[in-house]
């Protein structure tokens, strides 16, 4: 199936170099900043490091690990995480199937879903929500407002619509149940489908930050990502009364990087196991029509 | 769950007015509150409070917390008042978005109310759940207090309404006026003093640039480098408005300042910054200054100094913790410290200071006052070097004892730490209040022995720091608060952002030689047409009614 022609060489070759150039592109800032968190201070806050740590210290990482307020963050996000993924995974998963069907009134639960897409409520409601809910404070402040998030609604929904009704026909005449055919057949069919919707949810639950600040009234109910944003923002201006003590914590850009880097890991980790769903493609056939 | 909030909201009543029967949470006055024995409240008085948390402030020991931390222990301890956190926030905008959102009567609003903008400060007191405190003031406030307070009038421009007093500043204290830090080991190489003066400070930038002052035979060093990003005053480091006033006098850049007929007016449209933009201009050609200046961040801008690029900086006598890494890069790097150098209009060029960093406001169904006073009025011994606070703020954190003697370096400290913690930033007003510690370091440097903790702590710190903080005391008359510290007015509401892009936009383009330098008297024209005319009446006539 080779073409070699000159035209097809030529493409492939630009091609490749594009490819590389947009993986470098992902790839420096995380050397980057990986080779900041294992360099020493004074290298750091003179922009002396590129990709390769200068006056090599794991001393940021030792102190990041010590850091108690760092870790509740990082055990709050993780649970949130993992919670959050799969309340909205089950959420949006039961209810796409049941919209994937013919039945009545099906129109008006889709509109219902997507009116939310297109107006909200604004700040001040959802919090008044939030509050008068008595969530704030908990983890389910964080969790229940986006768990059933339209757009993901709609893809996971036009996905089980791909999936040839002949098969679910099969199976209901041989005597299973709707939740079976959705657990044995929808489900394990859909897996390159729930896998992309798992990991929008996922990366989404773990950097949303704004949430956190907005109904946590203390630091050590912080996720990490809001955490983050209150260390890693650089001072500003209004913080007139410095001292000698803060300014020299304050250029500490080692330390931001090591943190920034630890927070970045377990989305990276999780990445790879997921990226075989990814390349498997959609259809896989078992009816043909 | 809505019982859930109820119980809370009753029982966060009940702990605020401890003392006062419990159950009776409406309208119990303070006469009837917790006894006073021997300075500690009995039952403990819980005041809760709004903090906005900058980036600092996250760092404790292992097991501390926002609210429980040395701090909190502290006072519980030692005066039997709890400090309870109730709204955080992060940076100055999501901590104000809460506290609007609290507004909203979602939620109650702490007892005590820190807040760091002049407009929602105004919304606050508008929306009548804020206290009038002049009475509080009186009867509770302490008399070294009232007495720093007597000093900073202006600072009650944005909290008096209608003749009544709905708070009052957060520390008033005149920063620390800047310094310029230059590399020594430069200088002498090349056989130069530092600069006095404009001529002399053009010649040592050339110097700088041109004559490879570091000696390694490369054209890889400039002389001054400096932020642009927001603005060509940022009153903090990595300043340029001394270029500025060495031409325009008391005049800076961003700020509103009295002229002789006693009308404010605005910095960045007088005579003089002409002058100033054709020198930055000159010297931009020149490359005496920094080339991405306007990109970068006052913080990023000392970068180049850091790593032995450029030979000068301007900012606060802290700042020297920061870029003396470049004792670390740089073989053979000194840095000295020097007062500005001297104007052309005037014999001295001016910087711009504040004068406090904000407003206290109180929750309108407080009633213990004179225990926030207590509390409020303890934190001044850190600043004061008395009491508890005596060389620092908590032993093992910021100081420790060895030997019995205090020692503020933390590698000397008994159980040895890499920094200070500190203890200061646990405050829930961000940072310890300031009142003489410039002073104790002028002290210091005239070769007085230290007394207090304040001075100790001082006497600890290097010779360069020590003579940055001397200088910046005997400076001080070189800082020009901004006149204007009222609500933005409505057209600065409308046009002040716009007019604010035109300024820096021009400035820059100018600096970098994009436009002629007549565009500056074309902004000055736009400046007055689209909406500055207007915004100096109203600011005038704001001024009039709080003079």
């Amino acid at each position: 199936m080779h073409h070699k022609s000159k035209g097809y060489k030529a493409f492939t070759f630009f091609n490749t170099i594009f490819l590389i150039i947009v993986a470098l592109l992902c790839l420096l800032p995380l050397l980057h900043l990986l080779a900041v968190s294992l360099s020493d201070k004074a290298a750091a806050n003179g922009n002396l490091v590129t990709f390769l740590p200068v006056n090599f210290t794991v001393n940021a990482y030792s102190k990041t690990f010590t850091n108690s307020t760092f870790l509740t963050s990082i055990w709050i996000s993780l649970k949130r995480t993992f919670l959050g993924t799969l309340l909205s995974m089950f959420l949006i998963t039961t209810a796409g199937y049941a919209l994937s069907k013919e039945f009545r009134g099906r129109n008006f639960f889709m509109w219902f879903f997507v009116f939310t897409m297109l107006f909200s409520g604004g700040l001040i409601p959802n919090y008044i929500l939030v509050t008068s809910l008595g969530l704030k404070d908990t983890i389910w402040a964080l969790i229940l407002p986006g768990a059933f998030g339209a757009y993901n609604l709609i893809l996971i929904k036009n996905f089980f619509s791909t999936i040839p009704i002949s098969l679910e026909e099969a199976a209901l005449i041989d005597g299973a149940s709707f939740f079976t055919v959705f657990r044995k057949i929808y489900l394990p069919l859909s897996l390159p489908g729930l896998a992309t919707v798992g990991l929008f949810i996922m990366v989404g639950n773990w950097n949303s930050w704004f949430d956190g600040i907005l109904y946590m009234s203390s630091t050590d109910k912080y996720p990490l990502a809001s955490f983050l944003q209150t260390v890693v923002v650089q001072g500003n201006m209004q913080d007139m009364q410095l001292d000698a003590d803060s300014a020299a914590a304050m250029s500490e850009r080692t330390l931001k990087a090591a943190q920034i880097f630890i927070g970045a890991l377990p989305i990276l980790s999780v990445y790879p196991f997921l990226q075989k769903y990814f390349v498997k493609g959609i259809v896989m056939g078992a009816v043909k029509e | 769950m809505k019982k859930k909030t109820l119980l809370m909201t009753t029982s966060l009543l009940a702990l605020t007015l401890a003392g006062c029967g419990g159950t009776n949470d409406a309208g119990t006055e303070s006469t009837a509150g917790p006894e006073k024995v021997d300075g500690k409240y009995d039952p403990m008085v819980t005041i809760t409070v709004g903090k906005q948390q900058d980036e600092l402030a996250g760092k404790y020991k292992t097991g501390e917390s926002l609210n429980d931390n040395v701090l909190t222990r502290w006072g519980e301890e030692e005066l039997g008042i709890k400090i309870d956190t109730t709204l955080l926030g992060g940076d100055a905008n999501n901590y104000n978005t809460k506290l609007r959102l609290a507004l909203t009567g979602a939620e109650k609003l702490p007892d005590v109310v820190p807040v760091y903008d002049t407009q929602l400060l105004a919304d606050l007191i508008e929306s009548g759940q804020v206290k009038e405190v002049s009475e509080d003031m009186e009867q509770y406030m302490p008399e070294r207090l009232k007495e720093i307070y007597d000093e900073f009038p202006n600072t009650f421009n944005p909290v008096t309404k209608d003749g009544k007093t709905y708070g009052f500043a957060i520390a008033p204290f005149l920063t620390e006026s800047q310094v310029m830090l230059i590399r020594q080991d430069w200088l002498d190489n090349l056989g130069l003093e530092a600069p006095t003066n404009m001529e002399e400070f053009e010649q040592v930038l050339d110097a700088f640039t041109n004559d490879d002052p570091d000696q390694n035979g490369k054209k890889d060093t400039y002389g001054y480098t400096f932020s642009g990003k927001n603005g060509y005053n940022t009153s903090w480091v990595s300043d340029p408005v001394m270029i500025f006033s060495a031409y325009t006098g008391k005049y800076l850049p961003k700020l509103w300042v009295e002229n002789e007929e006693g009308k404010l007016v605005y910095g960045s449209i007088q005579e003089g910054n002409k002058e100033a933009l054709q020198t930055l201009r000159d010297w931009y050609e020149k490359g005496y200054i920094n080339k991405e200046m306007a990109v970068l961040e006052p913080w990023d801008a000392m970068g180049d100094f850091t790593t032995g690029k450029a030979g000068i900086v301007l900012g606060r006598p802290w700042m020297y913790g920061t870029v003396s890494d470049l004792e670390t890069n740089v073989e053979g790097a000194e840095i000295g410290a020097y007062p500005w150098i001297e104007g052309i209009k005037e014999d001295k060029t001016y910087q711009s200071g504040e004068t406090n960093d904000g407003w206290f406001v109180f929750n309108k169904d407080f009633t213990n006052m004179e225990a926030f006073f207590d509390y409020y009025d303890k934190m001044y011994d850190i600043s004061f070097g008395e009491g508890d606070f005596q060389y620092g703020i908590f032993e093992g954190y910021d100081y420790d004892m060895v030997d019995g003697k205090p020692t503020y370096n933390p590698k000397e400290f008994n159980e040895p730490m890499d920094e200070v913690i500190n203890a200061g930033k646990m405050i829930f007003f961000k940072n310890a209040p300031k009142v003489n510690e410039i002073n104790a370091f002028a002290k210091v440097y005239k070769g007085e022995e230290p007394e207090n903790g304040i001075e100790l702590k001082a006497a600890s710190q290097k010779p360069t720091h020590i003579k940055g903080y001397a200088i910046s005391a005997e400076q001080q008359d070189t800082l020009i608060p901004d006149a204007f510290n009222g609500v933005p007015t409505a057209t600065m509401a409308k046009n002040g952002e716009q007019l604010n892009t035109l300024e820096n936009e021009v400035f820059t383009k100018i600096i970098y030689g994009e436009k002629d330098i007549d565009a500056y008297d074309q902004f000055v024209q736009d400046w007055h047409e689209k909406g500055g005319d207007k915004i100096t009446e109203e600011i005038n006539e704001w001024y009039d009614s709080v003079k």
